[in-house]
């Protein structure tokens, strides 16, 4: 058996499967928010697989600017996670409705 | 079957573990932890393609950096806050579960019958070699056709950073009539400051040393904050620093 692109894309989509699951099912928005890091990385690695198959590097410098614009997301995410937690006093997003209310 | 098969297979089922242990694990950081173990699989994989650059930064900046971020969010949340995982919410599971498998196979059916290929480029492995590697090769690609993103990308962390503290900072000090109601220290439940005795001296000693002491937050707990960070804060009752 040789080791084929579709191996890693194969990898890549069962992460982003999971990540998947894991933001719909999970009720704590910091589990919610390592999911979708865990699908941005998962799709890092298609972005690599495809790279190395047209052997081009645009794919690794897409996944290189995916990574930092992650690392922005994650600190002002975060950011607002931590202000609205001190406000509602609760981490669970069932409780995230002041847009709705 | 060669190594390398043997090997992805090897880290193909480390990261779909700890990924779905990730999603299944109660404690927060437990899920944190199993993601740090997730990425460097994944940093692995970017190694098996070629991407030695993208590893390297995958394990630098994504689980060193944003990670470690998280879990430093995670240590400021209150236990009690955290929601009761396994109470309720069946339908949300069921439906989250059906519709990621629905999903699996609709992937899986457009990953094995796969006919759409790009335009072979030239940056093959012995290409890359001749430029010096793949950081150099990387490099050439980013600053010659991608320096509009590369700039760009320099203005959202710039402009993500910034937007970060303004928004984790607590209210404005010296605001007319604010009351400033918890601290970083504070949002833990243990917390550091420790509650002063009611009815001591300490609002006038601390006006006299130059402190500042606001009124007691709806918790319970007195605030007394320095404006030097080398004065230590007034207490009363005799508490030692």
């Amino acid at each position: 058996m040789e080791l084929t692109v579709d191996h890693f894309l194969g990898l890549s989509a069962a992460l982003f499967i999971i990540g998947l699951m894991g933001v719909l099912m999970r009720r704590n928005v910091l589990i919610i928010f390592l999911c979708v890091e865990l699908m941005v990385a998962a799709v890092s690695i298609s972005f690599a697989a495809f790279a190395r198959e047209t052997n081009t590097l645009d794919g690794q410098s897409f996944a290189l600017f995916a990574i930092a614009v992650a690392a922005a997301e994650a600190a002002v995410g975060l950011a607002l996670i931590l202000a609205l937690s001190r406000r509602v006093h609760s981490v669970d997003i069932d409780d995230f409705r002041t847009l709705h209310d | 079957m060669p190594w390398e098969v043997i090997i992805f297979y090897l880290i193909a089922a480390t990261s779909i573990a700890a990924a779905a242990g990730m999603v299944i694990a109660r404690n927060p950081v437990h899920s944190a932890v199993f993601l740090v173990i997730c990425f460097i699989q994944v940093a692995a994989v970017f190694v098996m393609l070629g991407a030695e650059f993208l590893a390297v930064i995958q394990i630098i900046v994504y689980t060193g950096a944003i990670l470690v971020l998280l879990l430093f969010v995670l240590m400021l949340v209150d236990p009690d806050d955290l929601p009761e995982f396994h109470l309720g919410r069946p339908i949300q599971r069921a439906v989250g579960a059906i519709l990621g498998l629905i999903l699996l196979l609709e992937v899986a059916v457009a990953v094995v019958t796969r006919t759409i290929t790009g335009r072979q480029g030239s940056a093959t492995l012995e290409n890359i070699e001749l430029v010096g590697g793949n950081t150099q090769a990387l490099g050439r690609v980013i600053y010659t056709n991608y320096l509009l993103a590369f700039e760009v990308v320099s203005l959202v962390l710039t402009i993500g950073i910034l937007g970060a503290i303004v928004l984790a900072l607590p209210e404005r000090l010296g605001l007319p009539g604010y009351v400033r109601k918890d601290t970083i220290s504070l949002a833990h439940p243990r917390g550091t400051d420790r509650a002063l005795p009611a009815g001591t001296a300490a609002p006038s000693g601390a006006a006299a040393a130059g402190l500042a002491v606001s009124q007691p937050a709806g918790i319970g707990r007195r605030l007394v904050f320095a404006r030097d960070p080398d004065e230590q804060p007034v207490t009363g009752g005799g508490r030692k620093q």
